[in-house]
């Protein structure tokens, strides 16, 4: 199978603000990937243009070998939980179901039927009086029983108490297992992707600074503890993601492709949060001469 | 997809139709009445042969029929008005939040990820809406049409801006036309109460200026001249002046409507003052004045007096034209809210 998802030099622009620039990116399938970056920098418009819902300004993209292009084949193939987890207010959870099932000739209503069950949601319930998580959870329902091949998730837990996070990921775990589907989900915090991604995608600035597979992203990435020296005398091959100085010593965050060569330091691995939260606060590419203060991620909210 | 659409119009629908319900009641109960009456005074005149006869019981008959517009009157204008605002409640109440309230709420991203087409989603609302949005508008003016008859034709006038706007099909156009209107508008601003005062706007100002701008130019008028002298002004119905002109009630044809009627002028073509022929307008002292004697008095001056209006046979034409002109701008609305709901794709 193809990638699930392929963009290439992909950017929008609205009016003067650029919201993704030259976005190039594959993300191989049967994988939930984990789309990390702060408030504003640009994750809910790729997840936009990957499901249809905007055009890119440039560039191209293909979702499961087609161009998002709202036709039925697609949108089947494709299902999206768009930020805030928007359900129809005034529908009941059973109304929902039936949405569903009128709206998608491969609704599966079974796993419709037992996932609300599972719940615990009361079908005469109307939408706009659940609780977060439980709406959450309802518009995962929806999503979930279309059947598709891919699921887009955009910060689906943003606004959810910790408990319900726990909950909701766990129930989306559950049925991406059962029915292998590829999902994308974005966080702004690292915390939550760490325990369902096994695809990292770190997006800072409108830009795309780091995609991998997150055990080989955290088996190439150390934080390596030395005396003073510049960037330029580390071995070759080591790229230096972030750089610290004190009077004494230094301070590298270094990726190598190949296993990390044996020199006068001590090497640690990082958290999954430590190397978001690095790529996170040293946005630019680090080379020679732009080693300095880090910093702050700048990002707009949306 | 039909399903949602109805679901999600359910509430207004359901309120719309208590209403409309309501209405017909009205009409009903005070329309039977009013027919029956009409029918009684008719049948009374039937053996004198004509209400406006000459011999007393004839004339108190024709006074009695007279009597039922001028009874019926404040019943008449607030119905009247209820079908004029119809359309414009429909583009506030059904339009508006068709698309804007689902903007405004994010609902569309859950309706535009499910295996139906934004283009069908489009489509399949603004069908059902749209055609239950005319229906409505159809009742209720075939309601009126009936109701009225009567009082028309006792009036006599079937062009008062409101009366023309609220009778036949006319109302179905500009019910179609101020739901496009909401609809486009919510989906434009993408907010549901802008977008419903937007609407209203629009329609007023469209019923302000389609009776007085648009409408008496849609087809061509019909203009006569008749010169000011005795054979003339013994044929008009009156006389009105003001310090500055003065003009007659001319004749025209039975049904016509008259659309503008400008004062006396001279050969020149400038209007003439009272005052300049203080000869020809003896105090009347509250009497009807001679119309024949002002007009051999003014006779020798080339005096000349023009009306301009549409004869009854344009009354349909007009019916039609301008129902189409809406239903056509609807359509184009329509069109907008399918391009720009496309628009985004590619």
């Amino acid at each position: 199978m193809n990638a699930i998802l392929q963009a290439h030099a992909l950017s929008k622009r609205y009016g003067q603000r650029q919201a993704l620039v030259d976005c190039t990116l594959e993300l191989p399938p049967g994988h939930v990937v984990g789309l990390v970056g702060p408030n504003g920098a640009g994750k809910t418009t790729l997840l936009k243009i990957a499901c249809g819902m905007l055009a890119p300004t440039t560039g191209r993209i293909e979702v499961l070998g087609e161009q998002p292009n709202g036709a039925a084949v697609q949108l089947a193939r494709v299902g999206y939980v768009a930020q805030g987890t928007p359900t129809y207010a005034s529908l009941s959870v059973a109304d929902h179901l039936k949405f569903g099932a009128k709206m998608n000739p491969a609704w599966d209503a079974k796993l419709a039927q037992a996932r609300i069950e599972q719940l615990g949601l009361n079908p005469k319930q109307k939408a706009g009086k659940l609780s977060g998580g439980q709406r959450a959870q309802l518009a995962l329902t929806v999503a979930v029983a279309k059947r598709p091949e891919l699921l887009i998730l955009d910060e689906p837990v943003a606004s959810l108490d910790p408990l319900a996070r726990r909950d909701f990921l766990r129930h989306l775990m559950e049925s991406v297992a059962e029915h292998d589907t590829s999902v994308i989900l974005s966080s702004h915090l690292v915390s939550d992707l760490e325990r369902v991604c096994d695809y990292l995608v770190v997006l800072v600035s409108s830009h795309v600074r780091l995609a991998g597979e997150t055990d080989d992203l955290l088996a190439q990435h150390h934080r390596i503890v030395c005396t003073r020296r510049q960037e330029s005398d580390l071995p070759v091959g080591l790229k230096v993601i972030s750089a610290e100085h004190t009077d004494r010593q230094s301070t590298f965050v270094v990726r190598s492709e190949s296993e990390l060569p044996a020199g006068d330091w001590s090497a640690e691995r990082l958290e999954l949060e430590d190397l978001v939260l690095t790529y996170l606060e040293w946005p630019v590419d680090h080379g020679a001469g732009s080693a300095g203060t880090p910093m702050q991620p700048t990002g707009e909210a949306q | 997809m039909i399903w949602l659409t109805w679901r999600q119009f359910r509430a207004q629908a359901l309120t719309g139709l208590a209403l409309l319900a309501a209405a017909a009641i009205v009409f009903l109960v005070t329309g039977l009445r009013m027919h029956q009456s009409y029918t009684a005074a008719l049948a009374a005149c039937a053996p004198l042969h004509a209400c406006d006869g000459a011999t007393p019981a004839a004339r108190a008959l024709g006074a009695q029929l007279s009597q039922l517009p001028r009874s019926y009157e404040p019943m008449l204008m607030l119905l009247q008005l209820l079908v004029i605002a119809v359309p414009a409640v429909i583009g506030i109440f059904w339009g508006a939040p068709l698309i804007g309230r689902e903007l405004e709420t994010g609902t569309h991203q859950i309706a535009w990820n499910q295996t139906v087409t934004r283009t069908r989603w489009l489509a399949v609302k603004l069908t059902v809406v749209g055609v239950t949005a005319i229906a409505t508008a159809a009742i209720l003016s075939w309601l009126l049409t009936w109701w009225a008859g009567p009082l028309d034709y006792l009036n006599g006038d079937r062009w008062a801006a409101m009366t023309f706007a609220s009778r036949n099909i006319v109302p179905l156009g500009y019910a179609a036309f101020t739901f496009a209107l909401g609809t486009t508008l919510g989906l434009l601003v993408r907010r549901t109460l802008p977008a419903m005062a937007i609407t209203l706007a629009v329609f007023i100002a469209i019923q302000i200026l389609v009776p007085a701008l648009i409408r008496p130019h849609l087809l061509p008028s019909t203009t006569t001249t008749f010169p000011i002298n005795q054979a003339s002004t013994s044929q008009f119905h009156d006389f009105r002046g003001t310090q500055t002109e003065f003009h007659f009630d001319l004749p025209v044809p039975r049904g016509a409507w008259l659309t503008s009627q400008p004062p006396v002028k001279n050969s020149a073509g400038q209007v003439v003052r009272i005052e300049s022929y203080p000869e020809c307008f003896p105090d009347s002292q509250g009497e009807a004045p001679d119309l024949s004697q002002i007009g051999a008095c003014l006779a020798k001056d080339n005096l000349h007096q023009t009306v301009t209006y549409h004869p009854a046979s344009h009354y349909w034409l007009l019916q039609w034209m301008e129902t189409g002109i809406f239903l056509v701008l609807a359509g184009a609305l329509a069109g907008t809210c399918f391009w720009w709901i496309r628009r985004r794709q590619n």
